[in-house]
């Protein structure tokens, strides 16, 4: 179809490309608040509105935080538990023991530490439990309580906080009555306590690290001179660039970045060669109103600390390289309306300053511009 | 051999050891409350699945507080730890008038625990710092507070992320554990 060409042709970026982006966006923002993340996903229809959707993207969990998934799904609020319910019913618990179906659940998020969160997570786990294994417990309440009970057994059995830890007589007295006012049988709450006594609940792994996210579909990337803040000298780096972010590493297979660079209220320029002793030179600076770069880098000692860099300069390999990174890099850069308010702010402070000292000055100046 | 003097005495004498219940509705602060009282200590806590507990020694006393509620369904497993509790946590979200009412009743439930009812009963007025907080005297009306009749009681205003109010809390429960 000739529109579907012309835009395509006009977007030099396919709709894909964005959408994995802003996914990638999303995932992030989620794992630093998964509210924010879920809202994100949904201002940019990637997910819909519907708790089954969001239940889905949580059990997939591809490069979500697990800590992350079990906050929201802990949250308070008629959402979020229609979203726990339906999470919930994604796992399918059928023919495994009690223990086991628990192992599982418990690996798919991380269990907040909070009773009333546990409970309610507690509860929809033993709906789902029985549903699946309709023989095993005369009613679902029985199951919810046991299921509460092991979590209480492998706190007290596995948190070093708990200096007295229960025995397993101890266990079966607790769960005294929970069966409709009956006691389940000895062996099964035996075997029970033996295995969370012989193995605790995982904690559950990270899909992946979430910076190998970041740096796996990058805006550009490659090698650079970067020349050193104190002392002077050049040092080979790779580069990559991504969702406003510039980062460097010493090796292309390191998993932590060496450096940081937030492009946020800085600016690039070209380098006059002249200036440098090498080749294809371009500058990071600060922006007008801001002193230095913030940016964070891992010292020698593998200490993360901040950089104290007023100018950034690196040195591509050819020309054409040094205007294709500046060019991505224009891209990139992000403008924060707060740092011009700031810089106009500071303007005007010197400039009443400079009217009181130099008024004729300052007039003339005035006058002429 | 190799005893110190020190060693000795802590044999005889023991860090006295106190374990606290805390409880409260959901967002009252109970998770914030846990781990100001922690910090400042050296953490070298090794991640467990469960809920949050936490030792905090203060005062030459070792307190073990737990996070525990939930619905009535499960209080039969509390129970079972009730029987070695020397105290009680409540804490309430003193801006939130809605769910006040809630609240006193939830307190009212944990007051009726058979098990409960040597234990101290600490009350912290949590979330000070909101504009439409109610102070201490108005929830000792609506929490009902001077109906409790078995349970010595205090209530302590609190501003949990600022840490405001809780050290105050733990000095009147090891008065009252001195007792």
């Amino acid at each position: 179809m000739p529109l579907a060409a012309a835009t395509s042709l006009a977007n030099p970026q396919p709709k894909n490309h964005t959408r994995t982006k802003q996914t990638s966006i999303g995932r992030k923002k989620f794992n630093m608040d998964p509210k924010k993340g879920i809202e994100y996903l949904l201002e940019h229809g990637l997910l819909q509105a519907t708790a089954d959707d969001v239940a889905a993207f949580l059990y997939k969990g591809e490069g979500l935080n697990k800590t992350a998934i079990g906050d929201y799904l802990g949250e308070r609020s008629d959402f979020n538990e229609k979203v726990l319910r339906a999470f919930v019913d994604l796992h399918d618990f059928t023919d495994l023991i009690l223990v086991q179906a628990l192992r599982q659940f418990l690996w798919s998020f991380r269990l907040p530490g909070e009773a009333q969160k546990i409970d309610r997570m507690m509860e929809c786990f033993a709906q789902r439990y029985c549903q699946l294994n309709p023989n095993i417990f005369t009613n679902t309440d029985t199951c919810y309580v046991l299921s509460f009970a092991i979590i209480m057994l492998n706190t007290s059995l596995h948190n070093p906080s708990v200096k007295d830890k229960p025995t397993v007589e101890q266990f079966i007295s607790m769960n005294r009555g929970i069966n409709n006012g009956g006691d389940l049988p000895r062996e099964l709450l035996e075997s029970l306590y033996e295995s969370i006594k012989t193995e605790p609940f995982k904690i559950p792994e990270d899909d992946g690290n979430d910076l190998m996210h970041t740096f796996f579909n990058p805006d550009k990337e490659g090698w650079l001179w970067k020349q050193g803040g104190r002392y002077k000298s050049w040092k080979r780096r790779w580069f990559i660039l991504n969702d406003n972010c510039l980062y460097y590493f010493e090796y292309t297979t390191d998993k932590e970045p060496r450096g940081i660079i937030p492009l946020e209220n800085i600016e690039v320029r070209e380098a006059a060669d002249r200036h440098t002793s090498k080749p294809h030179c371009f500058e990071l600076y600060a922006a007008a109103g801001t002193d230095f770069i913030k940016a964070c880098k891992t010292d020698s000692e593998g200490k993360v600390v901040e950089g104290k860099h007023t100018v950034y300069r690196m040195s591509a390999a050819t020309s054409e390289e040094k205007d294709e990174w500046i060019k991505c890099l224009r891209q990139s850069i992000s403008h924060n309306p707060f740092y011009d308010m700031l810089a106009a702010r500071k303007k005007k402070a010197q400039k009443t300053n400079a009217h009181h000292h130099h008024h004729h000055h300052s007039q003339h100046h005035n006058a002429r511009s | 051999m190799g005893l110190t003097i020190s060693s000795v005495l802590t044999r005889l004498f023991g860090k006295k050891q106190m374990r606290i219940l805390m409880v409260g509705l959901d967002s009252a602060g109970k998770t914030t409350i846990l781990y100001k009282l922690k910090l400042g200590e050296i953490v070298t806590t090794i991640p467990t699945i469960g809920f949050n507990v936490e030792t905090v020694e203060y005062k030459n006393i070792c307190f073990t507080v737990w996070d525990v509620g939930g619905q009535n369904k499960i209080r039969p497993l509390w129970r079972h730890y009730f029987q070695n509790t020397q105290g009680l946590i409540f804490v309430v979200d003193s801006s939130d008038r809605e769910r006040m009412d809630e609240a006193a009743k939830e307190l009212q439930y944990m007051m009726q625990e058979d098990e409960l009812r040597d234990a101290v009963v600490l009350i912290f007025a949590n979330k000070q710092d909101l504009p439409n907080a109610m102070t201490t005297s108005e929830l000792t009306d609506k929490l009902g507070l001077n109906q409790i009749r078995n349970n010595n009681w205090y209530i302590q205003a609190t501003c949990a992320t600022q840490g405001n109010g809780l050290y105050e809390g733990l000095d009147w429960l090891s008065n009252e554990l001195a007792k």
